[in-house]
């Protein structure tokens, strides 16, 4: 028998992404047991929320999420705020910190550069040999039809001894919701996600004080990186291949037509090679 | 039913084309007490989803959604002459269809059905075409709809789904099976349009290949961006 969490993760790969966080609780309910491995693995549309403190809007998932409170990366507090104890263990200090300000720092001119608007957030947390993050978007397309973005990418980062060079693990996906509704097609929907994994061993710098600016920069090429190949493949998967299916299924051009002028094309190469 | 049950038989009324098989096994891992209960849920399927049987001692697959009645119909002679012309049609524009021509309960209307699959799971994806056309004999005018699902799943969970209603008629039963083709044309050609929008339109929108410098973001540099100035400058203000 298959393991259920695989079979879990299999059904949400088939059912329509569209339903994804339907599909998602209604899986919860069916086995409990499963809850906890289901919601730090399954990647759902974002949500975001005004910081009180800031003003500023940032992005909520799993990774800055305590029971039902969120922490801002802008003032660095959870809200509605968690018990002090919890607090305590969940909310970064020191270097991960100061990492964190200037992730979000850094990939808040990426936003402005390439989505001109949105929501952008990052955040950091330390593991026993280097730290691990997340860095998130947000953007949703007005004009014809309807259209969604949302890239959550997460990081494991594993500093060498010595801390001159670190391994980047970075997992990639890309939740891409389309839509339109027009006198010609009543409806068309686009929905999905696609993930990508890539690793890297990526130089720190000579110096300690190059260390932090350093992981700043690698993990912002990387996502950039990986975000250009994406939007290249959604382009791909969403508009080419999706469109070729449907040619496959049925032909515009008669099928007899195409018979009849592959046989003409055969014939032409068959005299050339006479 | 139990919320079990019926959150079960929602995974299987939602399975795409060609993989059924795939989330029944799901269901049996994740939750094999509601396996028998399923029942409902696969006929629902089979008939919305136009799931194909071979009749015994046939040699064509027929499509189910309406129960095949023995021909009693007064319609005797449309449907047979339907069977005929839109079956060649339909071999016109698709390479692989099933087609099934049944008249209504009260004969008051003869259903026109087509399904047309595509599998290529080695490939990740699938895909299915349906027609389902309602024509009135009395007038020879029909109401009906186009539905197209493509599924890709490599490494993601990608899905199309569209659909178009179509009205239409014409003085003779083969003149309808010429209008539906006609129909089915214009359709296809506005759904490639429909892609060509979403790709210029909504989904360059959302983030661009490249910034408006046409230069990639400088790291080292990130704390001498300027707002306004070497951001968002090929903003319309």
């Amino acid at each position: 028998m298959a393991d259920p969490f695989d079979a879990a993760l299999d059904l949400l790969r088939r059912l329509p992404p569209s339903s994804t966080q339907q599909n998602l609780s209604n899986l919860i309910s069916l086995r409990p047991d499963l809850e906890e491995d289901l919601l730090s693995s399954v990647d759902v549309a974002l949500t975001s929320k005004r910081c009180k403190k800031t003003g500023r809007d940032f992005l909520c998932c799993d990774y800055n999420r305590d029971g039902t409170s969120y922490r801002s990366p802008w003032s660095n507090e959870f809200e509605p705020p968690i018990e002090p104890e919890d607090a305590a263990d969940l909310i970064p200090g020191g270097r991960v910190r100061r990492m964190e300000e200037a992730v979000n720092a850094g990939v808040d001119v990426y936003r402005e550069l390439y989505y001109e608007g949105g929501v952008s957030s990052a955040y950091l947390w330390a593991l026993d040999e280097g730290f691990a993050g997340v860095v998130l978007f947000k953007k949703t397309a007005a004009g014809v039809g309807k259209g969604g973005w949302d890239s959550i990418h997460v990081l494991e980062v594993t500093e060498a001894a010595g801390k001159r060079s670190a391994h980047y693990k970075l997992t990639s996906t890309v939740i891409l919701d389309l839509g339109l509704s027009s006198a010609a097609v009543d409806s068309l929907e686009l929905a999905g996600n696609l993930t990508r994994q890539t690793q890297s061993d990526l130089q720190l710098g000579l110096r300690d004080s190059e260390v932090e600016q350093s992981h700043v920069v690698n993990i912002g090429r990387m996502v950039e990186d990986m975000e250009t190949r994406m939007r290249n493949l959604l382009q791909e998967v969403y508009f080419g291949k999706a469109k070729d299916v449907v040619g496959d299924l049925r032909s515009i051009q008669p099928l007899s037509e195409v018979g009849r002028e592959r046989e003409a094309h055969k014939d032409v190469i068959n005299k050339m090679g006479r | 039913m139990s919320s079990k049950s019926s959150t079960v038989a929602s995974f299987v009324e939602a399975a795409p084309p060609g993989e059924l098989s795939n989330v029944v096994a799901d269901i049996k891992a994740l939750s094999p007490n509601e396996v028998s209960s399923l029942g409902p849920a696969f006929q629902k399927y089979n008939e919305e989803q136009y799931a194909t049987i071979k009749i015994p001692g046939s040699s064509e697959a027929t499509a189910s959604g309406a129960q095949s009645h023995p021909l009693e119909s007064p319609h005797a002679d449309t449907i047979k002459s339907l069977q005929k012309s839109f079956s060649a049609a339909a071999s016109e524009h698709f390479p692989s269809s099933t087609i099934g021509i049944y008249p209504n309960d009260s004969n008051s209307s003869i259903a026109i059905l087509l399904v047309a699959n595509k599998y290529s799971p080695q490939n990740f994806w699938n895909g299915r075409w349906r027609s389902t056309y309602h024509l009135t004999p009395s007038n020879n005018s029909v109401t009906g709809s186009i539905k197209v699902d493509v599924h890709y799943y490599e490494d993601g969970n990608v899905r199309m789904s569209t659909s178009r209603k179509v009205e239409l008629s014409s003085s003779s039963a083969d003149g309808i099976v010429r209008e539906i083709a006609k129909a089915e044309n214009k359709f296809q050609e506005e759904l490639n349009r429909a892609f060509t929008t979403l790709a210029e339109g909504s989904f360059k929108g959302l983030r661009r290949q490249l910034p408006v410098t046409r230069q990639k973001v400088e790291w080292e540099k990130i704390g001498g961006y300027r707002l306004g100035q070497d951001i968002g400058g090929g903003r319309s203000k």
